[in-house]
Order: C-alpha cells, then sequence, then structure tokens
C-alpha cells in the first residue's frame, strides 16, 4: 500500500515537474487560432494575419508558433466545441477563436481559462467575460456605412429589401440591426419592404431566397442590402439571372473577386469591407501581449470600409480587397 | 355467397381508390400546395406567373435529378447519404476540370464519370465488404466531402465562363426553350427512367430486389451485380447534379449542398417511395421535389418566417408516409 502510494506520488511529482519544466524550457509560445471554417476567403486572410503576427513577434524575440484548426464541418458548433476542449486539453498558451456561436461557446471557453488557458475572441461576440479581449470588426458601424451608401444612392427616398443571413449569427444580426436602424432614423423616405427573409448558410440557399424574393418584389424594389459574403454573392447571381443587376441599387458586404468585378460593371453599388487579415494579426498580437503580462484592450476595432467604384483604385483599398495570402501562407 | 361477392366488390372498388391514391395523391398535393399559396398571397399572380414558374423549376432541378437516382436506389431497398457530398465533389471536379483547359463537355463527361465511381465504390462497399447501405454511404458522406475540399484547397473554384454555366439560367437562350435547359435534360432522364424501370428487364429486377432480395437471388438474379449497377448509375445522375450546381453557381464549392440528400430523399418518400424498398415511382419523386420547391418559394413570397417552412415540409413529409401506411393497410 505504502509502495503504491510512493510510486503513485512520484509519478504525479514527474507529471507536474515535467509540465512545469517542459512548456516553459523552450520558451516557445503555442497559440491556437479556431476559426469558424476554413474554406471562405475571409478566414485565409485571418490564417496569414496571424502568421504575420508569429512571424513579427518571433523576429522581436518572442518565439511564436500559430497552430491553425477549424471545426471539421463549417457551422457545426459541436465540433468546435471539441477543437476548444482539445486544445484547452492540450495545454497550448493561449487560444484565439471565433466563436460560431454566442453561447454554446461560453462553458468551454471559461473551462479553458479555469486551466489555465485564455482566449481572445474575434470576429464574433461571446456571452461572457471570461476572456482577455475581443478584437472584431464594428458590424454595427458596417451596417450605418451600407445604410448611409443606400440613403445617398436612392436620393432618401424607395423601396428596400434587406435579404438577412442566418438566424442566430451574432456578427450579422448586428449589420442588419445597424442598416435598418440608421435607414430609419435617417431616411424617413425609404421604405422597407421585405426585412424578415434570411438567405441561409450557403450562397446556393442564399440564391434560391433571393430568387424568390425577386419574385415578388423584383418590379417595386429600388435598393438592397446584403449582410455577408454568401447572401450578397447569392443576390448578386439572382439579379444576373433575371437581367436586373445594375438596374437596382445593391449594396453587399465583404469582398471577393466576384464583387470587384460586379463594382466595375455597375451591378454593385457598395460594399462593406472588413479588415480579416488585420483581425488575425490583432488577434495574436494581443493574445501573446497578454501572455507577457502587458495590459490590453477590452476591445479592439479592426476597422470596416466603404468600398465603391470611386475608391476602388486607391492603395488603402488594394492593399485591404488582396492581403498578401501568399507571403504568409505556405 | 352474397357476402363472399360483396367483399370482391369492395375489395375490387377498394383497389381502385388505392391505384387512384398511388398515381394522383402526390399530384393532388402539388395542386393543394399551389392553390393555398395563390388564396394566401396578395399578389397571386406573380406566384402562378410563368416566371415564377421557370425560378421554381430550375430551382427543383438539381434536387429533381438526385431524385431519380434516389428512387432507383431506394426502390431496390437501399439508401445514399452522401449525395450532397457527391454534388459538391463533381462541381468541384467539372471547375477544376474547364481550369484545366479542359473542354466544357469534357469537363461535363469528368463531372458526370467522378458521380458514378463515388458510385462505383458505394456499391463495392455495399456488396464486398458486406457494410449496409446506409453506413457505406454515410461513410462517403464523409470522404467526398473531404476529397472536394483538398481538391479545391479549401476554397470556392472560380473558372472562366462557358455554356455550362448557362444551364439553369432564367431566361434561356435560344428563348424558343421556355425554361432552362436543365429543365429539359431533367425531364428528359425522367421519362426515361421511368420507362427503364417499369418496361426493362433491369426495372424489374431493381423492383424485386428491393420486394425480396432472397427471393430475388433465388430466381437467379445476380444480386450483387445489380447493386453495384444501380449506386453506379445514381452515381452518375448525382454528378449530373453536381454539375447543375455549378452551372447555378458559376463556381464549383465544396462547402455546397450539405444537408441536400436529405431534401433528395424527402422528394422520393413524399412521392410514394418505401425506405423498405420494392416501392416508388420517378414521376412521385418529382412531384414530391416540386412540392418542396413551392412550399419554399411560397413561403418566401408571402414573407412568413423559415420556421414555418421547415415545419410545413416536416409536417408534409410525416403525412405523406402515413398516407401511404394507410393505403397499404387497407
Amino acid at each position: 500500500m505504502r509502495k503504491t502510494l510512493l510510486l503513485l506520488s512520484m509519478i504525479l511529482l514527474a507529471a507536474v515537474s515535467c509540465t512545469k519544466t517542459g512548456a516553459p524550457s523552450s520558451k516557445k509560445l503555442i497559440i491556437a487560432v479556431i476559426p469558424k471554417g476554413t474554406t471562405h476567403e475571409f478566414w485565409k486572410s485571418i490564417h496569414a494575419g496571424s502568421n504575420k503576427a508569429a512571424s513579427e513577434l518571433s523576429a522581436q524575440g518572442t518565439d511564436v508558433e500559430v497552430i491553425w484548426k477549424g471545426p471539421l464541418r463549417e457551422d457545426d458548433r459541436e465540433q468546435q466545441i471539441q477543437v476548444v476542449e482539445g486544445f484547452a486539453a492540450q495545454g497550448v498558451n493561449g487560444m484565439v477563436l471565433a466563436p460560431l456561436d454566442d453561447r454554446a461557446l461560453v462553458r468551454p471557453v471559461s473551462d479553458a481559462k479555469r486551466a489555465g488557458v485564455p482566449t481572445v475572441i474575434i470576429d464574433s461576440g461571446l456571452q461572457s467575460s471570461d476572456f482577455v479581449s475581443f478584437v472584431a470588426t464594428d458590424n454595427r458601424k458596417g451596417g450605418l456605412l451600407a445604410a448611409d451608401r443606400m440613403g445617398q444612392l436612392l436620393n432618401g427616398k424607395g423601396k428596400v429589401i434587406v435579404l438577412r443571413y442566418a438566424e442566430g449569427s451574432a456578427s450579422t444580426t448586428e449589420r442588419e440591426a445597424g442598416f435598418l436602424d440608421e435607414i430609419k432614423a435617417k431616411f424617413p423616405g425609404i421604405e422597407l419592404i421585405s426585412t424578415n427573409q434570411y438567405a441561409g448558410a450557403t450562397r446556393e440557399t442564399a440564391k434560391r431566397a433571393a430568387e424568390n424574393l425577386l419574385n415578388q418584389f423584383g418590379e417595386d424594389v429600388q435598393g438592397i442590402f446584403t449582410p455577408n459574403e454568401s447572401s450578397t454573392a447569392g443576390m448578386l447571381l439572382a439579379l444576373q439571372d433575371i437581367g436586373k443587376a445594375g438596374k437596382v441599387s445593391f449594396v453587399g458586404f465583404d469582398a471577393s473577386q466576384t464583387f470587384i468585378d460586379a463594382i466595375n460593371a455597375n451591378q454593385l453599388h457598395g460594399i462593406v469591407v472588413q479588415n480579416p487579415f488585420n483581425m488575425g494579426y490583432l488577434g495574436v498580437k494581443t493574445m501573446v501581449e497578454s501572455l507577457q503580462g502587458k495590459p490590453v484592450q477590452q476591445k479592439i476595432d479592426t476597422g470596416v470600409m466603404l468600398v465603391t467604384k470611386d475608391n476602388l483604385s486607391s492603395p488603402d483599398v488594394q492593399t485591404l480587397l488582396h492581403p498578401p495570402l501568399d507571403q504568409y501562407l505556405k | 355467397m352474397v357476402a363472399d361477392i360483396k367483399q370482391t366488390r369492395t375489395f375490387w372498388r377498394v383497389g381502385l381508390l388505392q391505384t387512384w391514391l398511388n398515381r394522383l395523391g402526390p399530384v393532388l398535393g402539388l395542386l393543394l400546395v399551389i392553390l393555398v399559396f395563390s388564396v394566401l398571397m396578395d399578389t397571386p399572380a406573380r406566384f402562378l406567373s410563368p416566371n415564377n414558374l421557370r425560378i421554381v423549376l430550375s430551382q427543383t432541378v438539381i434536387v429533381a435529378i438526385g431524385a431519380i437516382g434516389m428512387t432507383l436506389i431506394i426502390i431496390s431497398g437501399g439508401i445514399d447519404l452522401a449525395v450532397g457530398s457527391t454534388i459538391a465533389l463533381t462541381g468541384v471536379v467539372t471547375a477544376l476540370g474547364i481550369n484545366a483547359g479542359l473542354s466544357p463537355t469534357l469537363a461535363l463527361a469528368l463531372g458526370i464519370l467522378t458521380g458514378g465511381l463515388v458510385g462505383i465504390v458505394n456499391g463495392l462497399v455495399i456488396t464486398r465488404l458486406k457494410v449496409v447501405p446506409f453506413i457505406a454511404t454515410l461513410g462517403m458522406l464523409g470522404i467526398a466531402r473531404g476529397i472536394a475540399k483538398w481538391l479545391a484547397s479549401q476554397q470556392t473554384v472560380n473558372m472562366p465562363g462557358t455554356w455550362l454555366n448557362e444551364l439553369l439560367v432564367m431566361f434561356p437562350d435560344p428563348p424558343w426553350l421556355l425554361v432552362a435547359p436543365g429543365v429539359w435534360i431533367t425531364i428528359v432522364l425522367a421519362i426515361a427512367a421511368a420507362i427503364v424501370l417499369r418496361n426493362t428487364v433491369f426495372g424489374r429486377r431493381v423492383f424485386a430486389l428491393g420486394s425480396n432480395e432472397a427471393a430475388a437471388r433465388a430466381c437467379g438474379i445476380a444480386t450483387d451485380r445489380l447493386k453495384i449497377w444501380i449506386y453506379a448509375l445514381a452515381g452518375l445522375l448525382f454528378g449530373l447534379a453536381g454539375v447543375m450546381q455549378m452551372s447555378r453557381l458559376r463556381q464549383g464549392d465544396p462547402t455546397v449542398a450539405a444537408g441536400s440528400e436529405l431534401d433528395i430523399i424527402a422528394a422520393v418518400v413524399i412521392g410514394g417511395g418505401s425506405l423498405s424498398g420494392g416501392e416508388g415511382s420517378i414521376l412521385g419523386s418529382m412531384i414530391g421535389a416540386l412540392i418542396m420547391a413551392f412550399l419554399r418559394n411560397g413561403c418566401q413570397q408571402i414573407g412568413w418566417p423559415n420556421y414555418i417552412q421547415e415545419i410545413i415540409i416536416g409536417a408534409i413529409i410525416v403525412v405523406a408516409v402515413a398516407i401511404d401506411r394507410w393505403r397499404t393497410r387497407v
């Protein structure tokens, strides 16, 4: 009995000393970055940005390694929870997480904190205070920018459709709310003829919803707002198919080559663009600063910008639209 | 004696009612859906317009082509859960083919054959490894989706425009086609499949296999080889559905059509297919697909929230199968 106890305590001691000396002896900070998905251009930019932060910090003498791992299936909360739990168990130094859900991820993040793994939240909010900092686009401001552009395009008068993204998505709901509030407050002459329909998760569902809506409202509508990449892409395809692209004032969200072509063709009259590269960069940087004991801000805005045909070729917009992905993703 | 005759008569009458219900049940359901929406809608003219019919038909094509293949499989007593993934994979393969410089016709063939290959693998796993279809295709669901993402380097595959992009446009060129070329392709395939199922030895064997596999084998049908053929044939159709999906989005999207296998199975089931095999019809499945498309289209145009639509579609599946059970009981 005593022997077993002795043996047990020895093993325990060995384990404790291992974890104590093992990780810090290499002095390498391992930061896990967990996106919502991996296929969108948006997440690639975040990945590139976090790699940039890692290589910059490493060059300054703080050795940082970024591990990039998303949920196996996009939009699968359970999978993302498992990824977070996995990293917490593995004992990384910190996590940078874009939560798929503002509540479902609360417990795993709190558990990780208790296990000594702090988290920086990026992109979408989390209903919790157990994280270090929230590094994200000011989504409401993005919605306001889109509304101002819409008011300007329509001279404050006309009928407008909002095709929402998906139920339960915090970031896009804020954009939609920002858009609607600004239109109601600033442009009383604009009538919102449909605001309760959702585009759904993919371009295909968005295109379907857009086609159905346009059949009903296509004759009357003068302005359309869509709050993210897939809903904008689906609406654009639907407008192009019925030959209405360019005849309706259309303001979208997020960037892709297709959208830039559409802006040049006057089919899309503005896109509100976030800065995912900066989000990934600041996410990792904030995490490392906090690990080093420096004070960090509770909330960090990574910036939004309205891109139209007028400013499309400006250098600011160009670096925003074409972040150096190849340089940082190998 | 008199009672006997009476019984025969009622039996005969019930029998007639049965075939009548069999044939017309789904069609009546479809007409009912259209009627209800026309009554409820403020502007029924738009809902019943030729343009809206074009929209709904184009939106149905992918599910309908998938449902032709699925009908074959379900009649034979099998199931395929990998359809959504196969659609994504073949769409990506076709887009990559075009980017690699293949002519659109060759890319189309490549996409369809990829679907066929997936089907053959399913068939081999089911017959050679003796894995039940549910599990075999559940595995393929993940494998095909993973390969799609891998081939696409985890992003959407954009490609230059070809005539493949015109397969599902609302206003076809030349205009005398009236509806998109893809709709005509679907109609021709559906008629061909219905004839094959009803009037050929192959078709009867499929029914025999689904009704009673042991008996079919005892009658000298090489059931294993037949199964491989069925899954391969259905795979070719899923491949074509994938090309259609790519055509609608003008890009190969490895994340698209997740869960569409459930829509496709629902279409077959609403159309009178029985998951225990031996029952089902192509016409029924096509109507089933149309019912779901009209429901989605109508709910959206009336402005009902998505959840109502989900509840209605769910209820219709249950009601359709309940009627089916009642039919077989009497």
